[in-house]
């Protein structure tokens, strides 16, 4: 059976609700967010505040300097729930199997009902389907969202970030490799921060150096070498996750060389955590317990735990108590050969401690 | 060494300094109590290498000296005498005999000599104030100390002696307690340090109604030492816990919406009674702020809810705020004043619990996903 995916994600969701609901703000530069006079940051920006640079997660007072017309404006998560809710409703009634990815985000799978004679032929067949979709999100909840189209889950997401707002985008089987040629390879799943900066030490900047790429990517990112080739392929064979029960996230790396060097495993912890974050949020989970787990060149394997009081949900802390636990238990006594980092004891917090710093 | 005590003042002796000893220490020698006799006095130190508690108590010293003996035994040993006094001897081979009345005991020591060698303080005094008065202040901050381990630098309280003002700072990163007092510190010895939670339980174990302390300061050590009315002394030194200390002053809200006097008492039954409806996964009250009524409830979908309404002077709009009940609770157990008031702003702002005098708490919400 041919895939044939679509990634749906609302245009400037929290901000494009504040003015559906007030029509004086239609238009204008809306930040939704804590005021500039405050500490606290930017939580989304209407397309007319981003041309001013204006972004989401930056702090407020830098939005209020950037965009001083801006109009700021009290998130009401409530609200935009309840809209999510309804988005989701109108999604599920496409018949497609459904991966909601976050409040504004979606995974759907319409494989079933788009087959044709090849993979490009079947893909197209979406088209239609995901044009009368953003009509009837127009329609019924007058919000536009942006569709990429492709064979997986990785290009379909690309594609969604292809044309905003109001887009929809087809990556073909057969355009796939040329249309990631020119593109960052920051644009590619798994590839955060650190992982951009080796590549670019090796002078990999484009999709398209990394598919030209010859040597084993694997001296240069280890075990996520082999994958990241298939992304820049254009390759992924990702299942949508549909929502059965977690009980954990972790994530583990094996360096290429056993290592001590406390830059290299920072850099790793805190790329783990991102990705344990990012994880937890799109399910909504917190997460109470922290661990660690450490191989040594002999493969003598520890692991070490840490329980909390307040549900952790961000990088920082989990990225922290990994610190914590590895210097508590004095672990990087010599080099490691692997490095693991996970969160357990998760479950839905539907209380929050708000902290004071 | 030999000398002669009363069992009230050997008692209570031990009592200041016998808290600090570690059940688990590698080092035996860290359970015993360092004892030197000398003049009219014997002098009782224990340390656990990062706090250290001396004082003094009088005795008849007929032949002066020095050894070390296990605090805990030796504590309850005295404890349970039933003569007043007791007379000490002990050998060259760290050996005590301890007589009172038709009860006589033998103790194990080991020779002073191996004892940790307590730490020397030639710092200037940076102040000095009645014990009363830090003993109040520790009682107001101190319950907001974080006991999370891996938040090292707010395991401690927070002192900072400057601009004529002693202030203590205690948070755990979702509440904060702050206390100040006007105090003579002159500009030379302006400081600010955090002094562990270890150390400032023990502190407040040994401070009393009467009588001055005095605080001295090294770039790494803290002493508190405690001037009695009789003429006796206990010294505190502990290390300073390493790190900066978060900039408190910036999550002090500057303003508020609106500020209710709330009768203390009255507020602290309330939530207590709240508290007991609450769950784990559950642990917050909420305050419904109406005209001229605060409505507390408690709401745990697997055990049930409490509701309780009290009468206040509120003139502003419908608003309610949900707290963790302990960290109210915390607060309202640590003061004494009778009325309180509290500053409020939104659902998402910290408040601020207040008396007065010297004295804000600022408490960060509970918010409902």
């Amino acid at each position: 059976m041919f895939r044939v995916i679509c990634h749906l994600d609302m245009d400037a969701f929290y901000a494009s609700i504040e003015q559906r609901e007030n029509p004086a703000l239609r238009g204008k530069p809306v930040i939704v967010g804590a005021p500039p006079t405050q500490r606290g940051v930017v939580c989304a920006a209407s397309y007319e505040a981003r041309t001013f640079g204006v972004r989401s997660a930056m702090p407020s007072a830098t939005a209020g300097r950037l965009c001083p017309k801006g109009v700021f404006v009290r998130p009401h998560m409530d609200r935009y729930k309840e809209e999510s809710r309804g988005i989701m409703r109108i999604l599920a009634e496409t018949g497609a199997v459904v991966e909601p990815v976050s409040i504004d985000e979606a995974c759907l799978d319409f494989s079933s009902a788009c087959q044709a004679t090849d993979a490009d032929a079947s893909l197209r067949l979406a088209v239609p389907i995901a044009r009368q979709l953003k009509h009837r999100i127009a329609d019924e909840r007058r919000l536009t969202a942006t569709i990429g189209i492709a064979a997986n889950k990785l290009l379909a997401k690309i594609a969604s970030d292809h044309q905003k707002p109001d887009g929809l985008t087809l990556i073909t089987e057969a355009e796939k490799v040329a249309f990631l040629r020119p593109l960052p390879v920051r644009t590619l799943y798994g590839v955060g921060k650190v992982t951009e900066q080796v590549l670019h030490g090796a002078e990999l900047r484009t999709i398209g150096d990394l598919q030209d790429h010859g040597g084993d990517l694997r001296a240069l990112v280890g075990s996520f070498g082999p994958r990241l080739k298939q992304f820049a392929l254009g390759e992924d064979d990702r299942p949508l996750e549909l929502g059965e029960e977690i009980k954990s996230i972790s994530g583990e790396e094996t360096f290429l060389q056993d290592t001590e060097d406390r830059r290299v495993l920072r850099a790793c912890l805190k790329e783990q955590a991102a990705d344990i974050a990012t994880k937890l949020k799109r399910h909504r989970l917190g997460a109470n317990t922290v661990q660690v787990k450490v191989r040594y060149g002999d493969f003598t394997t520890l692991s070490r735990q840490i329980t909390v009081e307040d549900p952790i949900t961000e990088a920082a802390d989990i990225y922290r108590l990994g610190c914590w636990l590895l210097g508590r238990e004095h672990l990087v006594s010599r080099p490691l050969r692997l490095l693991g980092l996970g969160v357990s004891n998760l479950y839905e917090p539907t209380l929050r401690q708000l902290p004071l710093f | 060494m030999k000398f002669s005590i009363a069992k009230d003042q050997f008692a209570s002796g031990l009592q200041s300094v016998q808290n600090i000893v570690s059940s688990r220490t590698t080092l035996p020698i860290l359970s015993n109590v360092l004892l030197r006799a000398e003049g009219d006095r014997l002098d009782l130190t224990v340390t656990d290498l990062d706090v250290t508690i001396q004082c003094d108590v009088s005795a008849t010293v007929s032949r002066p000296g020095t050894v070390t003996l296990p605090v805990k035994k030796l504590f309850s040993i005295v404890r349970e005498l039933g003569s007043p006094e007791l007379e000490v001897e002990v050998d060259d081979r760290s050996v005590c005999s301890l007589r009172a009345g038709p009860s006589f005991f033998k103790i194990n020591g080991l020779p002073a000599e191996e004892y940790p060698p307590v730490p020397e303080f030639e710092e200037q005094r940076i102040v000095a104030m009645p014990q009363e008065v830090l003993g109040s202040m520790l009682r107001k901050t101190s319950f907001a100390v974080s006991t999370d381990e891996t938040r090292y630098v707010l395991n401690g309280l927070f002192f900072s002696l400057k601009e004529h003002k002693i202030t203590l700072v205690a948070t755990d990163g979702r509440r904060l307690a702050l206390t100040d007092e006007e105090a003579e510190i002159d500009g030379e010895s302006q400081r600010e340090f955090i002094v562990p939670t270890k150390a400032v339980v023990e502190l407040q174990r040994l401070l009393h109604d009467k009588g001055q302390v005095e605080v001295r300061a090294t770039e790494n050590q803290v002493a508190f030492m405690l001037l009695g009315e009789d003429g006796h002394r206990a010294q505190l030194i502990s290390k300073l816990v390493e790190g900066t200390y978060p900039n408190y002053q910036q999550v002090i809200p500057k303003e508020s919406k609106e500020r209710i006097t709330l009768i203390r008492e009255e507020l602290l039954l309330a939530l207590r009674r709240a508290e007991i409806m609450t769950s784990d996964k559950a642990n917050s009250v909420k305050l419904s702020f109406s005209r001229n009524q605060l409505s507390i409830t408690a709401n745990s979908p697997d055990v049930g809810e409490a509701r309780e309404n009290l009468a206040v002077n509120y003139k502003g709009g419908d608003f309610g705020v949900a707290f963790n009940p302990t960290f109210l609770l915390d607060a309202l157990k640590a003061l004494a004043e009778e009325e309180v008031f509290f500053e409020l702003t939104d659902e998402l702002s910290p408040g601020v619990l207040k008396i007065n005098g010297p004295f804000l708490y600022v408490i960060m919400p509970m918010r409902m996903n």
